[in-house]
């Protein structure tokens, strides 16, 4: 018994890949190369856009911590562990295109910078959510641990966000002002700032899109789980 | 980069920076529909035995 996919979602996946479609164009046509970096400055629409993403997933699992230690809804943990996994990766996707573009413009492809180390620790903590909650058999107790872990491991997020604004780094700042050591910043021409403003509306889509997805596939995996249990005690 | 004519010559670096982020993005989906896919075969095996235990 498949459960169909809801023609809204259908139709988000469709409107999510012409949107991804259209940000890739501008990204790399549209927008002008930058006057001293070349073509790597591109990386930067993209890279901005899934950190931002990271971010957004991050906060929907403290939000559903709090809602699920509120209401005790089961709703709250299943969402809360979809949008880990996703932000796990888009936070990975930021982590790695950085260093990518780190390597022509700093002349490294790492350096212990706050920016940079507040970005991995915050990764590895929610590495760690994933890890640990599949130690925990009881699925209540698993869901509290998840709801309370969310919401203290959310810390991470805004001092990985303020870590540039804080402390004296070479990372750029792109809203604010830059400190005087930054290395690679630059200013945005109209074209850059509309292809930059395009990506993060649709990377924003593209995480509402896999998270309507992978929330589904949760509950099928524990449809899936409760059914074997049946057909285990039958 | 200070002393530089015109752009840095970098497109080798936008090209891995573009091959990382959308694999990165594509593994997800690609992960998301094999999981699905794999659920559907085992619900509808689990089916099958639940209605046969049931007879």
């Amino acid at each position: 018994m498949m459960d169909p996919m809801p023609r809204a979602l259908r139709a988000l996946s469709w409107i999510t890949g012409v949107l991804f479609a259209v940000a890739l164009y501008m990204v790399l046509f549209y927008a002008p190369r930058e006057a001293v970096m070349g073509d790597v400055q591109r990386v930067f629409y993209f890279h901005v856009s899934a950190g931002w993403v990271g971010a957004l997933a991050f906060l929907t699992t403290a939000v559903c911590g709090v809602l699920y230690l509120v209401k005790a809804d089961h709703k709250y943990d299943q969402i809360a562990l979809a949008s880990v996994e996703i932000g796990i990766i888009f936070t990975l996707a930021n982590i790695i295109s950085g260093s990518i573009w780190a390597r022509p413009v700093w002349n490294t492809w790492w350096t212990w910078d706050p920016r940079l180390v507040t970005a991995t620790v915050m990764e590895l903590i929610y590495l760690a959510y994933v890890m640990l909650r599949q130690g925990i058999e009881d699925p209540d107790r698993r869901a509290r641990f998840g709801a309370v872990y969310g919401i203290v491991g959310f810390v991470s997020v805004p001092i990985t966000f303020l870590s540039i604004r804080i402390f004296r780094t070479i990372h750029p700042v792109v809203i604010g002002n830059n400190d005087p050591t930054a290395q690679g910043a630059f200013d945005m021409t109209p074209q850059m700032l509309q292809a930059f403003m395009f990506s993060l509306f649709t990377f924003t889509v593209l995480y509402v899109t896999l998270l309507w997805h992978r929330i589904r596939l949760q509950r099928l995996a524990e449809r899936v789980e409760m059914l074997k249990m049946k057909v285990m005690s039958a | 980069m200070l002393l530089q004519q015109g752009p840095a010559a970098t497109t080798g670096y936008m090209i891995l920076g573009f091959i990382v982020i959308l694999g990165l993005i594509t593994g997800l989906i690609v992960s998301m529909v094999v999981r699905r896919r794999n659920l559907d075969r085992d619900l509808d095996l689990l089916d099958d035995l639940d209605k046969q235990a049931e007879k």
